[in-house]
């Protein structure tokens, strides 16, 4: 009676390539460099901004503001904070002044923010530039003048906006589905083998009445967003392991590649590493080596990818991370949720801007790999609460789905995407007799 | 205890290594910097208490420095002087091109002025 299904094809194509280490090497450089590449490459598409903004002011650097002249200015941007911890606290002989409200946020209603370029910085004052919404890292460019107190008044802010984008494919009338999965967490007490299989069951035809079958022939593609695995902390101390510990810290590995040869076998996947996965941890994350999964990577549907990771399907361009940028960002400034973090760092331009501040990061000298400089159509962040999503728009027409990716192991939930419309919903998976299996 | 260390140091006599002793002690010449391979060069003060200004550099040397120091090509540290020079002229900066053709050249340092020293 079950008749033949075809699963549906697409067409695929990897742009990591920016975020690849490959001729890039340590030689004592340090992340001024970076900062330098940063700062020169926002700068020339800043100052091309400036003259439809600002027509009728000067551009000057920061060594040459006069005081009471109105002029444009062009730097990053430096959050000072209070409550940053930093590594010298710990030699310091007095005791830390303001003791740790919370200790996931470090903001303070006394920090400010300090404009800097190669010749000077100076102190931003004003409520035009809240410092709770920016962090240090972003370039933008500020109207204002010098006050008398050595301040400078902030008037208007221009910050890069959304990139240009690609022209959005020609509606296929076609349904085509991409799972976006992340923190999947095999080996740790959170993760529940019964509910991945039925995801990975779902996803692969094996479960559900034809509807549901004919919608899981559509999925063309599955992205795991990071956190693939935890391995127990108690074995990443740097001692030599006996043998049965070392079988402990193979084995959420073991299992994983068990679970994703299911998937391989019928449909392409991309795995991206996580902050807890066995990759380096500053970023840009290098893929995972194949030789971690013998199983799944025999098959040429898998693909190891990078962290941040950028594709193509059937012309339709994806950005996506396993969730640092947006923790971070959490963590040093203020946003009513997951999404307008989001939403700030495709109009900042910049994937992570507080990336070498707070965040791991290679010393580039040359570059800067976390510069946007294409607008994807579906930016999604992955590790992260709750399921979210927005769509917004560019002042170009620009059009982008953002999606927070929840963590499966926590909640059950991935996310189903739509390349036709962009349309997303939320796959929810229980195992508990209240819940139903596939929504 | 302050009193305790204090008889201590009445006990045994109090003795300051010289910094002659020190010296042949370790050699800072060879001592690897994290992640560098090259030997480092000498410290602003070299162990013999001399300071380690070279005041005599020619005309080339001269103009090498200002290239260092014109902070429109990038920060100089960490990067070779013809890395840098290489990095602003993709970058579009235009460096001189007789910066390139000097430190091509060779017999010049080819380490910016602060090289091995931070």
């Amino acid at each position: 009676m079950a008749t033949r299904m075809e699963r549906v094809q697409c067409s695929y194509g990897s742009l990591d390539e920016t975020f690849e280490i490959r001729k890039e090497m340590f030689h004592g450089q340090q992340y001024s460099q970076i900062y330098f590449a940063r700062l020169h490459l926002m700068r020339t598409l800043l100052y091309s901004l400036v003259p439809h903004w600002k027509p009728n002011f000067p551009v000057c650097t920061v060594l040459e503001l006069e005081e009471d002249k109105e002029c444009v200015i062009v730097g990053t941007l430096y959050k000072h904070m209070k409550l940053k911890p930093c590594i010298l606290d710990e030699y310091s002989k007095q005791k830390s002044v303001v003791p740790l409200v919370k200790p996931h946020n470090f903001m303070h209603s006394d920090d400010y923010l300090v404009l800097e370029d190669e010749s000077g910085r100076v102190k931003l004052s004003g409520n035009i530039i809240p410092p709770s919404e920016y962090v240090t890292g972003i370039v933008v460019a500020l109207l204002g003048k010098e006050s008398g107190a050595g301040d400078f008044l902030v008037q208007d802010v221009l910050d890069a906006g959304l990139p240009p984008q690609i022209e959005f494919p020609l509606k296929s009338g076609e349904d085509k589905y991409v799972v976006l999965v992340s923190g999947l967490r095999v080996g740790s007490s959170t993760f529940n083998p019964l509910q991945f299989q039925l995801l990975v069951d779902h996803i692969t035809g094996h479960l559900g009445d034809e509807k549901d079958k004919s919608i899981a022939s559509k999925i063309v593609r599955v992205v795991f967003a990071g956190n693939l695995v935890e391995i127990p902390q108690r074995l990443l101390n740097g001692q030599t392991l006996a043998s049965t510990d070392l079988t402990i810290m193979s084995d959420p590995i073991r299992e994983l590649d068990i679970l994703l040869s299911q998937i391989a076998a019928g449909l392409p996947l991309d795995i991206m590493p996580g902050h807890s996965d066995p990759a380096n941890f500053s970023l840009p994350q290098q893929s995972l080596h194949g030789c971690l999964f013998p199983g799944s990577s025999a098959y040429n549907t898998f693909r190891s990818c990078t962290n941040p990771h950028c594709f193509e399907l059937d012309n339709v361009r994806f950005l996506g991370t396993s969730g640092q940028n947006v923790d971070d960002l959490e963590k040093y400034s203020d946003a009513k949720d997951k999404l307008e973090f989001m939403e700030r760092t495709l109009r900042w331009r910049h994937l992570a801007p507080t990336a070498p501040n707070t965040l791991g990061c290679f010393p580039y000298t040359e570059r800067d790999p976390f510069f946007i400089e294409s607008c994807p159509h579906v930016y999604f962040v992955g590790n992260q609460d709750k399921f979210e999503t927005r769509i917004i728009k560019g002042l170009e027409g620009q059009l982008v789905r953002l999606i927070c990716v929840p963590k499966f192991s926590e909640t059950g939930v991935a996310v189903m995407l739509n390349l036709r419309d962009l349309e997303c919903h939320a796959l929810s998976f229980g195992t508990n007799s209240a819940h139903n299996n596939a929504e | 205890m302050a009193s305790n260390s204090g008889n201590m140091k009445g006990f045994y006599r109090e003795k300051k290594p010289t910094t002659a002793k020190k010296s042949s002690k370790k050699s800072p010449s060879n001592a690897a910097t994290l992640g560098s391979t090259a030997a480092q060069t000498p410290a602003l003060v070299s162990d013999g208490g001399k300071p380690d200004l070279k005041d005599e550099y020619d005309e080339k040397e001269t103009l090498l420095r200002q290239f260092d120091l014109n902070m429109a090509y990038g920060p100089c540290i960490g990067i070779t002087r013809l890395a840098r020079w290489e990095r602003a002229q993709r970058l579009g900066l235009n460096p001189q091109p007789e910066i390139q053709s000097l430190l091509k050249s060779g017999n010049v340092q080819t380490e910016s002025l602060w090289g091995g020293r931070i």
